[in-house]
């Protein structure tokens, strides 16, 4: 199923897992280049919402990899590098 | 799991268990601790002294397979008041009248004439009308948090609070957000997007991974301007900072801007607790809501009067405390000259920060306690990937031959191998 996923659709699942921890988000207003902090995401929203796309995505990143993600599209392309 | 990713994971990794029953641990956890390098990095946990956390002590060392002497610099006791004679002759002496255990949560049965001695004399110590005493230092942030925040509140934390504080919010349903370390700015930017709520900001007196201070002038004013409480935890800093010992509050003369000061008696004071100190409503209130309070068993009256002896040491002169800073002084000297990065700190709490290779810090660990240096590796994610460290905690016992020999090791196994000095 993960193997025929394109940036957009992982960068689609994030959206959307950001939207179900922060209840108060716009998704269309999401940009890609920014980071789920500037949505008021805080670390243990991240958590959450990196856990439930990697569940969804069926992968496991190490999260020592993800501490220089600086926003949603270079984690979509870490998420990427794993499927 | 990817074989060659094994070891990019790390403990961060495996909180998610995609098992069937929650009997089985997470599948690829198994396959993770199995691996040798993995079991190597994992044999540092749970080593057993086999003495008092003094700095000359004897482990059970694994990695060489039985009882060692090492030189102790991983215990937070601080001060050495865990073995001072005056602080155990109390124990032993309470121990005869009271027995072992309290027997009983505080507000029924577990509340005897040393537990509300104690609570009196720390908070007249701190300069508050009132303090409250809790199991231990993890219950007292997670139960103040809790019983102070609720749903629809916002508390603001230092991005490197400790773990206790971030549990403290979960249990209370309050949000959680964080601003930059020691970024007063950065604070100022959360407390204007949340100031429709009802917030609190927390803060630590000295952060337990770098050593560095709170800095807390700015911090304060912050929190003033708003109009927002301000908690400050000093598990590390009480007994050690400010003229009489209360802790890094003191030390910034800022004690008439802070709503709740947190101290641990497991640090400096020798022992096991958490105490809260605030004003006499807000302790009555908390008192009857802080769950880790109301549902744990006391603390043990023999350790309460104990560390009631230890109060009156560490505070009776300074002489403890300028032993500490002389030896805080000359482990500095002697590792500043080995051009090691020790980060920001400026406590007692000295990181050596080797950098994001792993495998090169379980290495140097390993080297570091078979030359009798019980130092420990401080991995990810307790730290950030890229500022692995070592942790050292100074002790006001190390004479300077401890500090000296330690400093030695230290060259041999850390300095040389990673090129702060000379040849490999």
């Amino acid at each position: 199923m993960t193997e025929t996923m394109t940036k957009d659709d992982i960068i689609a699942i994030i959206k959307k897992n950001l939207k179900e921890n922060l209840h108060d988000v716009d998704v269309e207003a999401i940009e890609p280049t920014s980071s789920m902090r500037d949505h008021g995401a805080n670390s243990l929203d991240i958590i959450e919402v990196v856990s439930a796309t990697m569940r969804e995505l069926q992968i496991r990143v190490p999260r020592s990899e993800l501490s220089q993600v600086e926003n949603i599209d270079q984690l979509a392309d870490k998420f990427l590098e794993y499927l | 799991m990817r074989p060659e990713d094994i070891l990019k994971f790390s403990l961060a990794d495996f909180t998610y268990n995609d098992s069937e029953t929650v009997l089985d641990p997470p599948r690829d956890f198994e396959t993770w601790t199995s691996d040798p390098r993995i079991g190597v990095a994992m044999s540092f946990f749970e080593q057993p002294l086999q003495q008092a956390p003094t700095p000359r002590t004897t482990l059970d060392h694994r990695l060489s397979g039985g009882n060692r002497e090492m030189i102790n610099l991983t215990s937070y006791n601080y001060l050495g008041l865990s073995t001072h004679p005056e602080v155990v002759q109390a124990a032993i002496d309470a121990l005869q009248t009271y027995g072992v255990g309290a027997s009983g949560a505080a507000m029924l049965s577990g509340t005897f004439d040393q537990h509300e001695k104690f609570a009196a004399e720390l908070a007249e110590f701190k300069g508050r009308d009132a303090c409250m005493l809790y199991p231990s230092g993890y219950a007292g942030n997670l139960g103040a948090i809790q019983a102070l925040m609720q749903r629809g509140d916002v508390l603001v934390i230092d991005s490197k609070c400790h773990r206790s504080v971030v549990d403290g919010v979960k249990l209370s349903g309050a949000r959680l957000v964080s601003f930059e370390h020691n970024d007063a700015q950065s604070l100022d930017a959360m407390l204007e997007r949340h100031k429709d709520s009802r917030r609190m900001v927390v803060v630590e007196g000295v952060y337990s991974m770098d050593g560095d201070l709170a800095d807390l002038p700015p911090i304060a004013e912050v929190c003033e301007h708003h109009g927002v409480p301000l908690y400050v935890d000093e598990a590390h800093s009480t007994l050690v900072f400010g003229d009489t010992g209360k802790g890094v509050v003191e030390h910034f003369d800022v004690e008439d801007k802070v709503g709740v000061d947190f101290g641990t008696l497991s640090k400096s004071f020798g022992g096991i607790g958490g105490f809260v100190c605030a004003d006499e409503n807000v302790i009555r209130y908390m008192k009857c809501y802080a769950s880790p309070f109301q549902f744990s068993c006391a603390l043990p009256p023999a350790v309460v009067a104990a560390m009631r002896k230890s109060l009156e040491v560490a505070t009776r002169d300074d002489s403890l405390r300028q032993k500490l800073w002389a030896n805080v002084e000359r482990f500095r000297t002697n590792l500043e000259a080995l051009n090691l990065d020790l980060g920001e700190s400026a406590s007692q709490v000295i990181p050596i920060i080797v950098g994001s290779d792993g495998q090169e810090l379980i290495q140097l660990a390993m080297e570091a306690q078979q030359r009798g240096l019980y130092l420990q590796p401080i991995d990810f994610p307790a730290v950030e990937a890229h500022a692995r460290r070592f942790r050292i905690s100074v002790s006001a016992q190390l004479t300077d031959a401890d500090i000296d020999e330690a400093c030695n090791i230290i060259e041999d196994v850390i300095a040389r191998p990673t090129g702060a000095v000379g040849a490999a």
